[in-house]
């Protein structure tokens, strides 16, 4: 039983029982060997979980790659205050699906991820900020909150170890700038989801004024496997720099799309030719977007030198992001999809920054134009600027996420800007 | 339940490659029917807000909804973080957020109701004016793109008869375009009320309309 796709290549740890519909409920969770991992951190203490998570080299697998370990080494530890975890379920960044289904399949893997999580950083409450949209996923993980508080693994004296941990399941609204860390804070206190000048860091002044650290759903769900296993066996997978397994979201011109798990590292064009079965209908590639849209689109010949891991994106001059994987085939309009993740970024940006709220409907305006067969080539050049001035200026990040896809596709696409302006041309002069 | 065969082409197992039915991968055999009332506090805001049924005088709350409403406010150190479930909850009774619904979700957690409405406003899922029984959000984000969504779209205004954001005649049907709803692997991926369905293609959208029609939710 597996679902949807399976490949040989896969090393499951967090997917394992992707597909089996026993594995979300409790007892089978338990049989199989669940909240044994929170028995042991309980037997740790705090540091010592903080220090295994530090050893195994895990990263942050919301986008950003940072140690998961260190970030919550970043928690004051005699604060005096309620500390909050936050787990960030609000997937949304176009091209990843992962989170979706690591929920819907393993919830009390996350769960108990969470509550380890929150017990090394001294929280006595967890939110899971679920997206929105996520109805089916958010009932699931309603009902297995539910389930584990009747078992005893959330709630007071949790294996009569004297500690109390309290989950509580929060649904988002719709808005993808909630996933940004502060914007999701604000929207968890009822506030509009706009991002937050840093500092104060959220490990200082986090949700609801109090010290604060929000994890990915991706990198909360490796952490039982690492307290159980050791970080020594988590490194044993993946490379030195970025250790242990990922999922990999891969969609598009594929004969396989789907969720993959494996090491970190794994080159590009293996993942395509073997895990995927190739391009679809046989097709060339023409160009693949590593890792979600906020990233450098890259061609077929970077494609063939990329390997995924942190530092095997940037080597070829982009990022692996959350490691969605959209891959492109020769029939791909690049200037209509560059097109569409602009309007998406325009859509979404909460408005405070004035080169983000201006600069992201500008930029659409001007792909339209191009796409419409009335550019110039000047226009170019001015998305180049304008795009320019939309990096490092602002709140958040969003606003450098629309310069990625831009930037990179005029430089390695030029052609197909171009050949839709001299249509235009030839077009008015006729 | 109508007996035409109806394949859903709603999930992404539907290529006949898997073993698995659609209520498995969908874990209604699981959740089932969650409580009105919201079961434990814990999960007691995640609960669908998009239902075909809508009652726009319905009272704010009452009975079951009333104590979910409550269950909701011991959950968070603040009342106002109670405000998106809250606002959540009215638009599962009522369908949509009117400006007196706002106002009242205002009242009953001491907020402004200006307030209220500057964030009711920010988020795309509180409907501001009233919708069809189904609502189709279809994803036309890149992944969906690129398998042809704009197509899907298309094939949903066809068979409604209706613009982009406007309600058919019949008041079944609002079609809108949609933001990337992290279902990539599947295009082309629509949201109909709480419900996705993956693997849309144009062909099956007549099908898939009727079968809405014929079994409400
Ligand atoms: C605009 C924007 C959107 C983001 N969306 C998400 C998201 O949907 N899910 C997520 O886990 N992280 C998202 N992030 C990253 C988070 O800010 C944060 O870095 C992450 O949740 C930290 O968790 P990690 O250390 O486990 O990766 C987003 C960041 C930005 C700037
Ligand atoms: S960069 Fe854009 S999304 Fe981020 S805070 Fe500024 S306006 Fe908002
Ligand atoms: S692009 Fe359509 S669901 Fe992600």
């Amino acid at each position: 039983m597996a679902y949807p796709y399976v490949s040989d290549h896969e090393i499951r740890i967090v997917s394992k029982y992707f597909g089996d519909p026993k594995q979300r409920r409790v007892e089978t969770y338990v049989e199989r060997g669940g909240y044994k991992a929170l028995e042991k951190a309980f037997e740790m203490g705090p540091q010592g979980v903080i220090d295994e998570v530090k050893g195994s080299g895990l990263r942050g697998r919301g986008g950003a790659g940072f140690p998961t370990g260190v970030k919550w080494s970043f928690m004051p530890k005699d604060s005096g205050k309620p500390h909050y975890l936050l787990c960030n379920a609000d997937e949304s960044e176009p091209g990843t699906f992962k989170d979706r289904e690591l929920m819907r399949w393993d919830p009390h893997q996350l769960i108990e991820g969470c509550l380890i999580g929150a017990y090394a950083i001294g929280a006595g409450h967890v939110y899971i900020y679920c997206r929105g949209e996520f109805f089916e996923v958010n009932q699931i993980l309603a009902r297995a909150v539910e389930d584990a508080y009747a078992k005893g693994y959330i709630g007071k004296d949790i294996f009569g170890s004297g500690n109390d941990l309290e989950v509580t399941v929060h649904q988002g609204a719709g808005a993808y700038i909630c996933g940004e860390e502060t914007g999701l804070m604000n929207s968890l206190e009822g506030k509009r989801g706009q991002p937050r000048v840093k500092p104060p860091f959220p490990a200082a002044v986090g949700a609801f004024g109090m010290p604060s650290t929000i994890n990915n759903v991706e990198t909360l769900a490796a952490v039982p496997h690492i307290v159980e296993n050791g970080g020594d066996w988590y490194r044993g997978f993946g490379t030195e720099k970025s250790p242990g397994t990922k999922m990999f979201c891969v969609s598009g011109h594929v004969n396989k799309p789907g969720n993959y798990e494996l090491p970190l590292g794994f080159p590009l064009m293996k993942l395509i030719e073997d895990v995927c079965g190739g391009m679809r209908d046989g097709r060339a590639l023409k160009a693949v977007i590593p890792g979600g849209s906020s990233v450098p689109i890259i061609d077929a010949e970077e494609s063939a030198r990329c390997n995924l891991d942190y530092e095997g994106c940037i080597e070829v001059g982009t990022m692996l992001g959350c490691a969605s994987v959209i891959v492109m085939d020769e029939t791909a309009d690049i200037v209509k999809q560059v097109r569409r993740m602009v309007d998406f970024y325009a859509h979404e940006s909460c408005g405070q920054c004035t080169p983000c709220r201006e600069g992201s409907s500008w930029t659409a305006q001007i792909l339209k134009r191009i796409e419409e067969g009335r550019g110039t080539e000047e226009d170019l050049d001015t998305l180049m600027e304008m795009t320019q001035q939309m990096v490092g200026t602002t709140i958040c990040v969003l606003s450098d996420s629309v310069a990625a896809p831009v930037q990179s596709s005029i430089e390695k696409f030029r052609d197909e800007y171009l050949a839709l302006i001299r249509r235009g041309e030839r077009v008015g002069a006729a | 339940m109508s007996d035409a065969p109806f394949r859903n082409p709603g999930w992404a197992g539907n290529t006949g490659e898997f073993d698995l039915t659609e209520e498995q991968v969908r874990g209604d055999d699981f959740v089932g029917e969650r409580p009105k009332d919201g079961g434990h506090p814990s999960g007691a805001g995640a609960l669908p807000y998009m239902l075909a049924e809508k009652e726009p005088e319905a009272e704010l709350f009452e009975g079951e909804y009333q104590e979910r409403f409550e269950k909701i406010l011991t959950r968070y150190p603040t009342k106002q973080a109670s405000l998106l479930p809250t606002l959540g909850l009215a638009q599962e009774l009522r369908g949509y957020l009117s400006p007196e619904t706002m106002d009242r979700c205002a009242e009953l957690l001491d907020l402004s109701p200006a307030y209220v409405r500057g964030v009711a406003t920010f988020y795309t899922m509180y409907n501001k004016r009233p919708v069809g029984r189904h609502l189709v959000q279809v994803c036309t984000n890149i992944s969906c793109n690129l398998a042809g969504a704009d197509e899907v779209v298309d094939a949903f205004l066809r068979y409604t008869d209706t613009e982009l954001g406007e309600t058919s005649e019949d008041g079944n049907f609002t079609v809108i375009e949609a933001e990337c709803l992290a279902a990539c692997g599947f295009p082309t991926c629509v949201q109909i009320n709480s419900r996705y369905y993956e693997n849309v293609t144009p062909a099956e959208v007549p099908k898939l309309c009727e079968h809405l029609k014929a079994e409400g939710e």
